[in-house]
């Protein structure tokens, strides 16, 4: 029998299995989405569920130990944990952080929660029967992984994830520890150049970084169109669509011990010439042999397009062959805005033209059947990077926003160049219990030391120009989770002008101890991130907006908010020495925040997604290794349903306004997703694309719809039926 | 066999004078709902499928092969057979998008099976449902009613099978995704429910408008034979429950299902149910998979769940790049 399925079907034989007395825990689970006889939401029978999922389920299948030498011991000897992680402390410090993170009193408030904790991170045996690990050993060997010997930190960090106020990403939280591990690091953006050798390149950097457990985003701007010439022969290129179809299959090929297929995304700039064909590959009619089922597809849209489309203008698509050849640079290194009406006057340029507004319209459509494309605002992206260089892509979840640059392959495909590509380590924090905790200073800083201990610790040897980058910059990107849950609980309405205040005035807190944090780190090591004098940083030019402006709750309620949880805003004078200090001393690291869209990670820190609204009340999610399961909103009662309208009733214009206000203070992006009714058109689609642009909003993630059962055929009395 | 009947004049179809609101608002969902299976990674389900037992696998080929005989009547007889009787232009219209439609369904069971299983699983399969008695007699029903001369009879029949006689394999897909088995085939047959219960509920309703027309003799006389037909199935569909069902030791829980689908169909046509709620109660894990909304939350890592719908193109106007 395996354990990642339900005991009533998996492994033996059906016939064989008899059926529970008590109601299965998918049962119960599953009356989440149904009301009571009295229309009442039945939160007690998801809790029953968890309940029983630990009696039927995980306790017969948990292996017990004597004491927790002999767990550690064999844990070791028997090749699951690794004896270096252990080695680096006093067994009686491991004894009592053990201790300290049982005494705790962590419970999984949903099924989901635990269902997913046990199902995809605990630690099984070989064989797949039994569970070594709960949750709260899980914490403490994170903690001793990424603390790599210093037990105040490895404390800190037991405190902050037990008590739910930090979270790392899946990668790490999934494999911290583990002798048989994929990476730690969540995600990966590499840029592929105008030759077949960096072509082949990445479609083995896409395997490698797909075998260890991450999603990889690649560049595809630089790829000659189709019908370019190919050394100097003319209509010999067949453009990006074959590219995409060699990384689908690729990414498919490619899964983690069978865990999941690998995922991946590209990017296209909105100029290429390939770039209807591009998102054509998504329609739902589509040919089989230029169909894009798996892989993700993101455009990256610059000012000028606006601009174009605005003055009802043809808009020009540039081949990037010949932009290469006249600039000397490829072309996703080229700012298209600046450069647009110089290469519509270059004659040795080719061009094609098609309508700017049938453009949009063309992203729209395909928003609507597939979700797809994301899109990044390429110079919106570039205005607010403080870090030298240009930002042409991002990553399968649009919140990885940095820089990189190209490099040079040699005929073997070993590089001749090592150029920077990117990867990311993310982590987030539950808003509602940092909030709770009191000392958000003390929790910003622990989480940014323990993704930077993840930064340090990786070493993508596969990749070369991913390790290459990640030893000069560090990067790493903390996020944010909960909002919704955290606003409804306190009974303010998402997307009111208390929730957007309160965003503001959090995410500007956060900022300053995340810089305060990193610039401690620097101080530490004497080191900083490389680049880091020619940022706005070094300079000073980024804390202008905070030292020469007021930053403080605009609402009484959110100035109470922040007053009884004890949390101190920071004023001008804090940053005034806070830019003292980075300008001397350098940060460590050259990016600090993403907010991702935090699927997994917020089912068991019992969190709503990143900062979004609910998908709703009872929210339907599917997994391959899951199924089909239920999950309940955070903090949500029969009393309270009010605060937690959901996502495609709260609308596009108030989410555009709650991300805009966290976006001002966060370095790179923040996965945004915009959700509609079916009763929207297009155009209303593109109305929010052209208003979030406006409003300084950096990148889209997803478009959803939302299509309700046509009146008649509906689930009577199930929850997420009803509008 | 008789010859089918076809309609004698045909008037240019004027979508600009509809005479029933309810004819645009189906053909409206129907057309947005369009999705063909190539859009679903079935492919993902390859190891989910590999674990399944060898009993586990021969059920679901079985209910799979059952599905598409239904499928294929439906899409070459049934739907084609009610246009006949279409009281507008635009009613006609809709059948002929729920016969293709129909077909695509069939097609797509073909797609799972090749996706999944070896050319001698698929032929034991086919070979299965030949020579099943309750499935053969099952068809043999509706196909009947399907050549008789009375076309309220005919929306009856319709409704019983788009409503009721699919559900008996329905709900295979529908428990094993709620253990996360064959998800996305899931994903593809929770598209064919999406379809098929505005199927039945609109040719249902085109039954209740029709009862209308006609006296009270006649719809006593329709009303009898509605429950009539109902029992005949019934019976039939509880011994085909079982030769599938019995083996997995889920017959129980799936003839819950039936009566729970039996009441929605006889809902459809516009009577009450016919059991009573303590043999209806469903359980919920399949209740709720069964929501035809598109409303879950997939992660990327896990294929293209059942969500995305066609859009309505409208142009952006000069007001709306003002900036």
């Amino acid at each position: 029998m395996t354990l990642t399925s339900d005991p009533t079907t998996a492994g033996a034989a059906p016939e064989t299995v008899p059926v529970p007395a008590a109601p299965s825990y998918h049962t119960l689970n599953a009356m989440l989405n149904l009301y009571d006889a009295e229309g009442r939401i039945q939160l007690d029978a998801d809790r029953e569920a968890a309940r029983q999922y630990f009696l039927q389920h995980v306790n017969p299948r948990t292996r017990r130990f004597s004491d927790l030498r002999e767990r550690l011991d064999h844990l070791v000897d028997n090749g699951y944990y690794e004896r270096e992680v252990l080695d680096r402390y006093r067994y009686e410090f491991v004894r009592d952080l053990t201790d300290r993170a049982h005494a705790a009193g962590f419970r999984f408030p949903t099924f989901l929660g635990a269902f997913k904790y046990y199902t995809s991170y605990a630690l099984k045996s070989f064989d797949g029967t039994e569970y070594l690990e709960r949750f709260e050993d899980r914490v403490v060997m994170t903690a001793l992984t990424l603390a790599t010997g210093d037990e105040a930190l490895a404390t800190g960090i037991v405190d902050e994830m037990v008590a739910g106020r930090f979270q790392p990403a899946t990668p790490t939280f999934l494999n911290a520890g583990k002798a048989s591990r994929g990476e730690l690091v969540s995600c990966f953006l590499l840029r592929i150049e105008d030759d077949m050798e960096s072509i082949g390149r990445s479609i083995n950097s896409a395997l490698q970084l797909s075998k260890r457990g991450g999603g990889v985003a690649l560049l595809l701007s630089n790829i000659r169109e189709y019908g370019a010439p190919i050394k100097r022969i003319e209509n010999q290129s067949s453009g990006v669509i074959p590219v995409m179809k060699l990384l689908e299959d690729s990414f498919s090929y490619a899964n983690q011990l069978g865990a999941r297929q690998g995922a991946g995304a590209v990017y296209l700039s909105a100029h290429h010439p390939d770039i209807l064909r591009f998102l054509d590959t998504k329609r739902e009619n589509a040919d089989e042999k230029i169909r894009i089922k798996t892989l993700s597809l993101g455009v990256v849209v610059p000012d000028i397009t606006f601009e174009l489309a605005k003055n009802n203008e043809p808009m020009h698509l540039f081949s990037p062959y010949d932009v290469e050849r006249v600039y000397g640079v490829p072309y996703g290194d080229v700012a298209v805005s600046e450069k647009y009406r110089e290469m519509v006057a270059d004659d040795r340029i080719r061009k094609t033209q098609i309508n700017a507004r049938e453009f949009f319209q063309t992203l729209a459509e395909l928003q609507f059947e597939s979700g797809y494309p994301y899109v990044v605002f390429e110079d919106t992206v570039n205005r607010a990077n403080p870090i030298a260089g240009r930002i042409n892509m991002s990553n399968l979840c649009s919140e990885i926003l940095q820089v990189n640059t190209p490099s040079t392959l040699a005929e073997d495909l070993s590089y001749a160049e090592v150029g920077k590509d990117i990867s990311c380590n993310l982590g987030s924090l539950n808003i509602a219990l940092a909030m709770d905790g009191g000392d958000l200073g003390h929790t910003v800083e622990t989480a940014v030391r323990a993704l930077t201990a993840v930064s340090v610790a990786s070493d993508i040897r596969s990749v070369p120009s991913i390790a290459h980058g990640n030893a000069r910059s560090h990067a790493i990107g903390l996020g944010q989770m909960n909002l919704h849950g955290y606003l409804a609980r306190e009974r303010v309405h998402y997307g009111s002008a208390e929730g957007i205040d309160f965003t503001d005035i959090y995410f500007y807190t956060v900022l300053y101890h995340a810089l305060r944090a990193s610039n401690l780190l620097a101080i530490e090591t004497g080191e900083r991130f490389e680049g880091f004098e020619h940022s706005t940083y070094a300079s000073g030019r980024f804390f202008d907006q905070y030292t020469d402006a007021v930053w403080a709750p605009k609402t009484e309620r959110v100035a109470e908010l922040f007053a009884n949880a004890g949390i101190a805003v920071p004023d001008q004078e804090d940053w005034r020495r806070l830019r003292a200090s980075v300008v001397e001393h350098g940060i460590f690291n050259q990016n600090l925040q993403a907010v991702p869209p935090t699927g997994s990670i917020s089912y068991i820190n019992n969190s709503t997604s990143s900062i979004h609204p609910i998908a709703s009340k009872i929210e339907i999610r599917k997994e391959g290794k899951l199924g089909r399961v239920y999950y309940p909103a955070p903090f949500m009662t029969n009393d309270n349903l009010e605060y937690y309208a959901d996502a495609y009733e709260i609308g596009p214009d108030k989410i555009i306004d709650t991300y805009a206000a966290a976006t001002r203070h966060v370095d790179q992006g923040l996965s945004l997703t915009l959700f509609f009714k079916d009763t929207a058109t297009t155009r209303d689609i593109n109305r929010a694309q052209i208003s979030a642009w406006r409003k300084g909003i950096k990148t889209i993630y997803y478009v959803r719809i939302r299509q309700m059962a046509l009146e008649g055929t509906e689930v009577q009395g199930c929850v997420s039926c009803m509008l | 066999m008789e010859k089918l009947k076809l309609i004698d004049r045909v008037n240019a179809i004027n979508w600009n004078r509809v005479t029933d609101d309810k004819d645009l608002e189906v053909w409206n969902r129907l057309t947005s709902n369009f999705w063909l299976p190539e859009k679903v990674p079935l492919s993902n389900d390859v190891q989910s499928w590999g674990r399944l037992t060898p009993a586990e696998r021969q059920l679901t080929m079985r209910v799979f092969t059952g599905l598409t005989l239904l499928d294929t009547i439906q899409g070459t007889v049934g739907a084609v057979s009610l246009i006949p009787d279409a009281l507008t232009p635009h009613e006609e219209a809709v059948y002929t998008n729920i016969a293709f439609m129909e077909s695509v369904h069939a097609r797509s069971y073909s797609s799972i099976f090749s996706t999944l299983a070896s050319t001698r699983e698929i032929d034991e399969a086919f070979s299965w449902s030949e020579q099943n008695e309750a499935l053969q007699r099952k068809a043999s029903i509706v196909l009947e009613y399907y050549h008789g001369d009375d076309p309220l009879k005919r929306k009856v029949a319709s409704t019983l099978l788009e409503s009721f006689l699919f559900y008996s394999g329905f709900y295979l897909p529908m428990h094993f995704s709620s253990r996360a088995q064959l998800t996305n085939t899931a994903d593809l047959v929770r598209l064919i429910i999406r379809d098929e219960a505005v199927h039945g509920y609109y040719i249902g309703y085109k039954f209740q408008r029709g009862l209308e027309r006609v006296d009270q003799a006649k719809r006593d006389e329709i009303k009898d034979y509605a429950f009539t037909l109902l029992y005949e199935m019934y019976e039939n569909e509880m011994e085909y429950t079982a030769d599938l069902y019995d083996g997995v030791g889920l017959t129980e829980d799936v003839r819950k299902f039936l009566h729970y689908n039996a009441n929605k169909a006889m809902m459809n046509l516009g009577y009450e149910g016919l059991f009573p709620s303590d043999v209806t109660d469903v359980n919920p894990a399949i209740l709720s998979a069964l929501s035809p909304n598109a409303d879950e939350n997939h992660d990327f890592f896990s294929g293209s769940g059942s969500s995305y719908v066609i859009g309505k193109a409208v142009q952006t106007e000069d007001e709306d790049w003002e900036f």
